[in-house]
């Protein structure tokens, strides 16, 4: 009834012990040996344990001492077996101690638990000491989280660079405006429209679109309906856009289109730019490389520099457009000229669908759109931006120019016989898909004509549509066949 | 406006109002990034909210910005921000799960 109480004594006290052994000599427990001896008390076990872990102790720390006292073991295996108690308690204690250690060993190893590690360990003693590095989050400093600084320290890069890049466009926009507002309100009685409001009254500033795209939409004039002016800045607030144009360099670019009236321009098309401009706009505008198949060519013969190349429709409207004046403004500005395209048949770039060729000739409008690089290459300053202002004023030049241009006889009808000729290719090829978009024009009417006799109740009704439906196709056939014959005559 | 002299060529009888042309052309033609850049964020923030990896949250906190800075000014900020604030929550419950820091891969 007791027992489990008197067995939670010795079990404090092994626990106690534990630990207070390790580290000394324990004379009580010396005496433990007599006790070896299997007593019929109820501590026997627990006294055994308690010796065993109190001689283990002792092993641990002695280890050293008992490298030293090893040739002594063979003269005291002799008084192995004899019981220490007869007085080694003072002297040799450490023989006494090598004398446990081959006593135990002889004895069965499970019969002894961690004794082995306490072999280990006793091992361990003579490495030099492992210190561990205790795991980073349990450690008080900061250091450990550099990564995360890291991190941190990048986003706020970024957005300092989105500040600054966000500023700096901004200041650009601004600069052009105010070098160009003057000859633009001079020119349009509407400057600047964001098509919300209700009356057509100038805002007199830029849309922004972006943090880098500004748009200013004029109109109000002779000549022309609208001009679209595009300021298409660098992404000088985006940090990974900053770095890759570390690497290729690129132009902040101004793009103005005008468009125009039925009357306000002939029927030509014409291109002047840079070669690799050009080439981009042959390949890839539609009305480019419908009218315009020849490669390229030079402008040295009107003066031009070596850098820009003409694509024009027929040779006469490349001498009708390149009259002194103009040949004037793009040799004092051909760094800045990406490309100047003239056009009746824009239709901007040309349309891929993934069935083919669409059914429709796309819309065309008569355009001027012209690119101009602004100078710097990537390093403008607001102060650039007035460089820019003979190139409005070509713009404004064009457009009157336009107007009073016209092709004589022949050269109208060559642009007329290419327009006719455009057309009926573009017919030829979308012919099939046109026949085929009729059948299942007409299958699908069929079927609906059918279902709506299938779900016609009357019987009498549905009989007489039905009756209908094949008098319609008789009729059909009938007029096919006369077709035929009509055909077969005409061959013979 | 009556007919003024030969040398202004301003009419305000002309005037054609402004009409946005991005509403005929597909706006994602123009420039793809901050869409692409929105949903890599969002994928990076699941990935790092499910797989508990503490670099694929920190990614997705970059890409939700750049998206940001290259958004269109006719795009939703609602979007914007709920991809901002997963990318944040992504990277607080990584850190609230396991607080080690983060071990570069070299």
């Amino acid at each position: 009834m007791g027992s489990p109480r008197l067995l939670l004594i010795p079990a404090l006290l092994l626990l106690l012990a534990l630990p207070y052994s390790k580290g000394r000599y324990n004379e009580e427990f010396d005496d433990g040996e007599d006790l070896a001896d299997f007593d019929d008390n109820d501590f026997a076990e627990f006294e055994d344990m308690n010796d065993d872990s109190a001689a283990e102790a002792e092993t641990a720390p002695p280890s050293r001492a008992s490298l030293a006292s090893q040739p002594e073991e063979d003269e005291d295996e002799d008084e192995a077996t004899v019981e220490l108690e007869d007085g080694l308690d003072g002297d040799g204690f450490e023989d006494s101690e090598t004398q446990d250690q081959d006593m135990y060993s002889k004895y069965d190893q499970e019969e002894f638990e961690g004794i082995g590690d306490m072999e280990k360990t006793g091992h361990s003693m003579k490495d030099p000491l492992i210190i561990h590095t205790v795991p980073a989050h349990l450690q008080n400093s900061w250091e450990s989280y550099y990564m995360e600084i890291l991190m941190v320290t990048g986003l706020l890069a970024y957005i300092m660079n989105y500040l600054i890049g966000k500023n700096k466009n901004s200041r650009l926009a601004q600069a052009w405006f105010d070098s160009h507002r003057e000859l633009l309100e001079s020119n349009f009685s509407l400057v600047g429209d964001d098509g919300t409001s209700k009356e057509g009254v100038s805002t007199g500033k830029l849309n922004q679109e972006n943090e880098h795209i500004y748009n200013l939409w004029c109109s109000g004039r002779v000549c022309c309906e609208g001009m679209l002016i595009q300021l298409k800045f660098l992404k000088r607030q985006d940090l990974l856009n900053v770095l890759a144009r570390m690497m290729r360099p690129v132009c902040d670019q101004v793009q103005i289109k005008v468009t125009l009236n039925e009357d306000d321009m002939d029927t030509f098309v014409f291109a002047v730019g840079t070669k690799k401009a050009m080439a981009k706009l042959q390949k890839e505008m539609q009305d480019m490389s419908e009218f315009c198949g020849d490669k390229p060519k030079s402008g040295a013969k009107f003066g031009l520099p070596d850098s820009l190349s003409i694509l024009s429709e027929m040779g006469e409207v490349t001498d009708g457009v390149m009259d002194n004046k103009m040949v004037h403004y793009i040799t004092n500005n051909a760094e800045k000229i990406e490309s100047i395209q003239f056009s009746d048949q824009f239709s901007g770039p040309k349309v891929t669908q993934e069935e083919g060729q669409p059914l429709k000739l796309p819309e065309t409008k008569k355009t001027l759109l012209f690119t101009f690089n602004v100078p710097g290459m990537g390093n403008t300053s607001p102060k650039d931006m007035d460089s820019l202002l003979p190139l409005m004023n070509m713009v404004i030049y064009s457009i009157d120019k336009v107007k009073k241009l016209r092709l004589n006889r022949e050269g109208k009808m060559k642009a007329d016989r290419n327009r006719a000729r455009v057309e009926e290719n573009f017919l030829k090829q979308t012919h099939a898909q046109r026949q085929e978009a009729a059948q299942t024009r007409r299958e699908d009417k069929k079927r609906a004509e059918k279902e709506k006799i299938m779900n016609e109740e009357d019987p009498e009704r549905q009989r007489r549509l039905e009756e209908a439906s094949q008098r319609r196709d008789q009729k059909k056939i009938e007029k096919k066949q006369m077709k035929m014959k009509q055909i077969k005559v005409k061959a013979m | 406006m009556s007919f003024n002299s030969l040398s202004d060529p301003r009419r305000v009888n002309k005037i054609i109002r402004y009409k946005a042309p991005s509403s005929d052309s597909n706006p994602t033609l123009e420039d793809p990034t901050p869409d692409y850049m929105n949903l890599l964020g969002m994928v990076f923030s699941m990935c790092g909210l499910m797989l508990k990896l503490k670099w694929c949250a920190w990614i997705a906190v970059y890409c939700s910005f750049i998206s940001f800075a290259n958004s269109r000014s006719s795009e939703d900020t609602k979007q914007m921000m709920s991809s901002f604030m997963l990318s944040i929550s992504a990277v607080v419950m990584s850190y609230l799960q396991n607080p080690q820091p983060m071990s570069p891969p070299w």
